[in-house]
């Protein structure tokens, strides 16, 4: 079954949420839609009927969406588990309750808590109670899937499970919508990132275009020329009226967002006036890599590359945040002949 | 509609496990039992005694019991989860009432038994038990969805215990207030007033205005819960 937004528009009192978009995920897409917060909970809102568009409408399939109610499983960014009930008997209580054929045991193993079953949810981390909610959405096999913010402060492992999970259900050709308002996430659990605010709907490409690496093989002279008379070193940013000079090695990466480059630097963000191409050129002969489209990271940083799936990776980095980034398919055969695999 | 025993059962079989290991709501169970027991030892034998003791029972099980239940589901958010479901109200909020029924009448027996109660008519008064039940159990539900947490619904269920618990004694001042002759109604006092008449030898059709009267209130109430639960659930 697929889920459609047509013509989807909301507006409260005068304000733009967001103005008319169409989106359709079919069965087999993961598609993300990266928002801010107000976005992504009036869309949970609109999802479970609880306010109305302003115009267009929602469709499962060729129906409305809540007479497919049990179609649509949500996983919601708060729990709602019983603290008391173990994890075994949590998913029994769900199979039970929407008489559901699904093997309990194939469920648990998905999320790998075998070994947790008979512990009770209240001792659980975060982690795993997120995967428990996972499972009771498995357990459920609706056609529709939703996530909101499903990846958000999970650990390494329970995130590579998350990934692992999407991956079958896209062969099981289930329609997957992520709701998310980081791209990092958005990035490595999808095939196609959508960014929705108030200006409207748009794609983020995150296959490089072919005239992307193009205009990327001319700028390379380009830099020789300009960095080595210069010598200019210190990357300028601009904090309210005040320009702070960085030294490239204490950057740790850089991220672009809505246009604007942001040097994060132990853990904090600052703005930077120029591109990310031209952040690129000058930041090349430093050992900084352009591992993705909105991404350059400084290698030195680099403590790991993760490999979730055969074409989405992320890097980890050295600094106190133990931050990720992603890191797209073309580019992580560049990293390889830099590193000399 | 349907309604799917499968989901009730679920939904009561979920409800106990988690009953039985919420010490700070299931500890309540103790309180009419030993109270009951204690009277009885001590030789406590009037009809009013025997039934301040059964109210109490009926409004610490039936009413709190499902106050903090309902509260408890609101609180950790899992009552959505269960709307969500195709589970319908009357499965949800009968599959609830259900495991409450069934410790209110387990522990009004308990409780009656050892405080030596031995009615004259046991029919006539195991139905007015039932109905009473049935009562407090709306009014229980009315109060957790007013709630938003097991804490403020410990503490609003507090004036409803005092009412109907010792509430028994009301008839005592009436002559002195006559104001509150309006309470004599209640389902507490009613039940009290079946309960004399069977002791005086009275059979089924002696006590009807009163079994009416109290059959009255739980359809009211029943309403109300049901009007509320819709209206609270959604927004």
């Amino acid at each position: 079954m697929s889920l459609h937004f047509i013509n989807a528009e909301k507006r409260i009192h005068d304000s733009v949420i967001f103005p008319s978009f169409d989106l359709s995920v079919d069965p087999g897409d993961i598609v993300a839609v990266y928002s801010s917060v107000n976005v992504r909970e009036q869309l949970i809102e609109l999802l479970l009927e609880k306010t109305r568009l302003s115009n267009g409408e929602i469709r499962v399939d060729d129906s409305k969406i809540s007479n497919n109610r049990q179609k649509v499983g949500i996983l919601f960014l708060q729990d709602g588990l019983y603290e008391r009930l173990s994890i075994e008997e949590m998913i029994s209580f769900i199979k039970d309750l929407y008489t559901s054929n699904v093997l309990k045991d194939d469920v648990i193993q998905a999320v790998q808590l075998d070994s947790k079953r008979k512990v009770k949810i209240k001792q659980l981390s975060y982690s795993e109670r997120k995967r428990v909610q996972l499972a009771c959405l498995l357990i459920r096999d609706p056609d529709i899937y939703i996530f909101e913010e499903a990846d958000q402060n999970l650990d390494l492992e329970s995130k590579r499970i998350f990934v692992s999970i999407l991956q079958r259900l896209k062969q099981q050709n289930r329609s997957v919508l992520i709701l998310t308002g980081n791209m990092e996430s958005a990035v490595t659990t999808s095939d196609r990132v959508l960014r929705l605010d108030e200006n409207g709907l748009h794609s983020i490409h995150t296959q490089e275009a072919i005239e992307d690496q193009a205009t990327l093989i001319e700028e390379k002279p380009l830099v020789a020329d300009s960095v080595l008379p210069v010598r200019f070193e210190k990357i300028p940013t601009k904090i309210n009226e005040k320009i702070v000079l960085f030294d490239p090695p204490e950057i740790d990466y850089i991220e672009s967002n809505e246009g604007l480059s942001l040097l994060h630097i132990k853990g904090e963000s600052f703005p930077s006036v120029s591109t990310l191409t031209e952040l690129e050129a000058r930041l090349l002969p430093f050992g900084f890599f352009r591992c993705h489209r909105s991404y350059i990271v400084n290698l030195q940083k680099v403590r790991e590359v993760i490999t979730w799936t055969r074409n989405s990776y992320s890097l980890v980095l050295d600094d106190t945040q133990k931050s990720t980034i992603p890191l797209s398919k073309s580019k992580m055969v560049e990293l390889k002949e830099m590193l000399g695999l | 509609m349907m309604i799917s025993l499968r989901r009730m059962n679920a939904i009561l079989q979920k409800d106990f496990k988690d009953f039985s290991r919420n010490l700070a709501v299931s500890t309540v169970l103790i309180m009419p039992i030993g109270l009951g027991a204690f009277y009885g030892r001590g030789g406590v034998n009037s009809i009013e005694a025997h039934y301040m003791l059964i109210n109490l029972a009926f409004v610490m099980i039936a009413t709190f019991v499902q106050c903090c239940l309902i509260a408890e589901e609101k609180e950790k958010n899992t009552l959505r989860g269960l709307m969500l479901s195709p589970a319908s109200t009357t499965e949800i909020l009968g599959g609830k009432s259900l495991l409450t029924f069934i410790l209110t009448m387990i522990t009004v027996s308990i409780t009656a038994y050892l405080a030596d109660y031995r009615p004259a008519n046991i029919g006539v008064i195991v139905l007015a038990f039932i109905l009473s039940s049935f009562f407090y159990i709306a009014v229980g539900t009315l109060l957790g969805l007013f709630s938003k947490s097991v804490m403020e619904a410990s503490v609003i269920v507090m004036p409803v215990v005092a009412v109907f618990s010792m509430g028994t004694f009301l008839p005592t001042f009436v002559d002195q207030y006559p104001f509150l002759k309006m309470g004599m109604y209640l389902p507490n006092i009613q039940l009290i007033e079946l309960a004399v008449k069977v002791e005086a030898g009275g059979g089924f059709g002696d006590v009807l205005i009163e079994l009416l009267i109290i059959l009255a209130w739980t359809i009211i109430l029943c309403m109300l819960t049901a009007a509320i639960y819709r209206k609270r659930m959604v927004d």
